[in-house]
């Protein structure tokens, strides 16, 4: 029992000792050496949006802060401005590229930097674009590559025979496309064109003059058309050229049209009732 | 003593017994032959429609002032209205003030619902696609192409609510937690949104506004090419298709919210008054009716665009407080009768009411083929766009466009007044890039605080809990 007791009174007494030696310890180590380190450094980041509007909105960025971990910001404009906010907007001078650096940092005065170079550009307003017509003259050679029938470019043997070519008469060149009067011939191309645009298609027609006849050229919806039936269910606009009084003056033929919700279409021709002529196809944007 | 051990000795006997015949697994596992279970539940395409109903069941969510329950779409507003600049708390009291001063936190309560409640949701609709091979050939396409269009539109709210999201495309167990808890990029949950919803397409007819349909899945594919800033002649396409399927607008205002799954509802998620399937927002949207105070009280910002901008809209939009003057409620979707605005309502219970929530209609559609046709840029005079602008604003009392030209601007400011109230602004503003310059002057002027980072929520920090920190917390919250 005397024993027990002797532990017991010794035990805080060692313990006491310990820690007060412990402390000591502690005091005379040099500052920060035991200190925990920053375990949440801050980490820069930001992301920016241009301006979108009329006149010179173009100019104004939107900067939005990604930091982690930070309290305080700086932002450095290319040009000596500077701000404090989290979340700044900066009008640039002007096109061309510039240096923004966000430098991040928490109370503890650790920093982190982030820099990116911003090129700042005036959008331009896209013009429509304007679709080639190829051998729009069906003329040989007349391809890119210097190769091609006058036709080859019109083939589309899911809705019909493919054309013919005649010399004489023509309105350009010296070969026109001819439809002979069974009417079983068609031409047909797909042209890449801006949405909700508007375009004028011209071209040239003439009609011999035996039989009462007609010469069509539709302006379809979409590509990849391979019935006739549904191709011509899907015409924007198209236009019947029956003017029979001469066999050998071509009539010029305008047809004007708006794309809508098409990025695709197509250009078919048929004749009906007699044989048909046609040559020079150009199109222009409005 | 010795009766006792008796006992025990027959007790033991007993237990062996029982261990014995518990070795046989009926004995652990019986099937239940009265009731219905997972593991048997889909034998017949009876069983798939209650599984596609429940889908809705889910979205619809559950009429409580519990916390725990999933109350899905009826606390939207929360998240998307009053945190635009269209409506506020009216007492500025508990977390349900964090949305409009910007300083959610992620232990707010709403966020958390929101959140289970549309993974919940997804859940749903993927145990309908788990079970489609009970489906027969002849009406398979329909059934997956509801269960996916309800997919889709659940990750499109969550998707541009909170971010980056794990992918759950199957129907999970507890123990897959790295699905669970891995977020894929944005990128990645749009593709899924735009298969599932091609397919919806592909598969629906429009045979029932509050059920997903062929035009609600063409008008939300659209939405999600405009969100992404992307593919706008088929987003224009889609609004043509959606615009050619027989909806028309309501020529009086009021009556697109006053007469249910009236010609210009595309997608509702339809109320039954005083019942199980009744709302409580309505309720919650009026001075101490609900749980709350009032909330979704309008902002003067919005009321000051109503005025200048809402045509006859603007009566049927928002209305005095009469318990509180200085205050002004929301007048869509009112659980009540008034006389003045000749409004009726046939509820006996205001925080059971019957008014169904409006997802898509016809004049958002006019609107977002507009914005297709402006296709990113910062006008349009394209005839197309100016017929569906002269559309909605007729039907406001207003004249078409006056110089022929539909600024980024004006279509913003017509989508504000036109939709207000109906979960759209906030969206839009960050669709049209104006998000931080709008909302950051509106939390200056309201004294809130708003960062750039505050326009995705926080992850519910309870799902980052129970990932055991898997799951990562978006920028600006802790």
């Amino acid at each position: 029992m005397k024993n027990k007791f002797k532990n017991i009174i010794w035990l805080p007494v060692f313990a006491l000792l310990a820690f007060t030696i412990q402390s000591c310890e502690d005091q005379f180590e040099p500052a920060g050496a035991n200190s925990k380190a920053d375990e949440t450094p801050p980490m820069a980041s930001f992301s920016y949006s241009q301006g979108q509007g009329d006149g010179e909105v173009w100019k104004d960025y939107s900067f939005a802060n990604l930091s982690t971990s930070a309290t305080t910001y700086v932002w450095e404009f290319e040009g000596g401005a500077t701000s404090s906010d989290v979340d700044p907007t900066f009008t640039f001078p002007g096109e061309g590229l510039f240096m923004v650096t966000l430098t991040a940092s928490d109370a503890l005065g650790v920093d982190s930097v982030f820099s990116e170079t911003i090129e700042v550009v005036e959008p331009e307003i896209p013009n429509a674009i304007v679709p080639e017509i190829l051998e729009p003259s069906f003329e040989d050679n007349s391809l890119a590559d210097g190769s091609g029938d006058g036709r080859d470019s019109w083939r589309n043997s899911a809705l019909g025979g493919v054309i013919q070519i005649t010399s004489s008469p023509v309105q350009n060149g010296s070969q026109a496309a001819k439809f002979p009067s069974a009417a079983d011939r068609i031409a047909y191309q797909e042209l890449t064109v801006s949405p909700n645009s508007d375009y004028i298609l011209t071209y040239y027609y003439t009609l011999k003059t035996n039989n009462s006849g007609s010469v069509t050229v539709s302006v379809l919806a979409e590509g990849g058309h391979a019935d006739l039936a549904s191709a011509l269910a899907a015409k924007i606009v198209d236009f019947e050229g029956s003017d029979q009084t001469s066999s050998s003056d071509y009539v010029q033929v305008n047809i004007p049209f708006n794309t809508g919700a098409q990025s695709v279409i197509s250009i078919l021709i048929t004749n009906q009732g007699e044989e048909a002529r046609v040559d020079n196809f150009s199109i222009a944007a409005q | 003593m010795k009766n006792i051990t008796k006992h025990i000795k027959k007790l033991n006997i007993l237990i062996i017994a029982i261990t014995l015949f518990s070795c046989s697994e009926d004995f652990l596992s019986p099937a239940p032959t009265s009731a219905l279970n997972a593991a048997t539940f889909f034998e017949t395409e009876a069983d798939l429609e209650a599984a596609l109903v429940n889908m809705y069941d889910g979205i619809q969510g559950v009429n409580s002032t519990q916390s725990n329950d999933n109350h899905a779409i009826q606390v939207e507003f929360y998240l998307t209205e009053m945190r635009s600049d269209n409506t506020r708390t009216k007492s500025s009291e508990g977390e349900a003030a964090q949305f409009e001063s910007y300083s959610i936190e992620s232990t707010n309560g709403i966020v958390d619902d929101y959140y289970r409640s549309f993974y919940n949701v997804i859940f749903r609709a993927n145990t309908v696609l788990a079970h489609l091979d009970v489906a027969t050939s002849e009406n398979l396409a329909k059934i997956e192409g509801e269960a996916k269009f309800i997919r889709a539109y659940a990750y499109f709210n969550l998707v541009r609510l909170y971010g980056d999201l794990p992918l759950v495309t199957s129907v999970i167990s507890p123990v897959d937690t790295d699905i669970q808890f891995t977020r894929v990029a944005t990128s990645t949950i749009y593709d899924l949104i735009e298969t599932d919803l091609s397919t919806a397409i592909g598969g629906l007819d429009n045979s029932s506004k509050l059920r997903g349909s062929k035009a609600a899945a063409q008008a939300l594919l659209a939405k999600v090419y405009l969100t992404q800033g992307a593919n706008y002649t088929e987003a224009q396409q889609l609004c043509e298709a959606a615009m050619g399927s027989g909806f028309t607008l309501e020529p009086n205002f009021k009556d697109v919210f006053y007469s249910e799954l009236n010609n210009e509802i595309i997608f509702a998620i339809g109320y039954q008054e005083d019942s199980d399937d009744s709302q409580n927002f309505s309720a919650e949207w009026l001075n101490a009716v609900g749980r709350t105070s009032g909330v979704n009280y309008t902002t003067s910002d919005v009321r000051t665009a109503l005025d200048a901008l809402g045509g006859n809209r603007t009566l049927y939009s928002y209305r005095v407080d009469t318990d509180q003057p200085t205050q002004f409620q929301v007048v869509k979707y009112l659980p009540e009768d008034d006389d003045a605005l000749g409004i009726t309502s046939n509820v006996t219970d205001r925080t059971k009411a019957g008014n169904d929530w409006i997802v898509l209609r016809y004049a958002d559609v006019l609107l977002m083929h507009v914005e297709a046709i402006m296709a990113g840029g910062n006008d349009t005079s394209v005839q197309a766009a100016l017929d569906s602008f002269e559309l909605v604003r007729l039907r406001a009392g207003l004249t078409a466009d006056a110089d022929g030209t539909i600024t980024k601007q004006e279509l913003l400011d017509e989508r504000r007044v036109e939709l207000a109230f109906e979960n759209h602004r906030l969206f839009d503003l960050i669709r049209f890039g104006e998000a931080q310059n709008i909302l950051s002057a509106f939390s200056t002027a309201t004294g809130g605080s708003f960062n750039a980072t505050d326009l995705l929520l926080p992850i519910p920090q309870r799902e980052i809990n129970l990932s055991l920190g898997q799951l990562t917390q978006n920028q600006g919250y802790n």
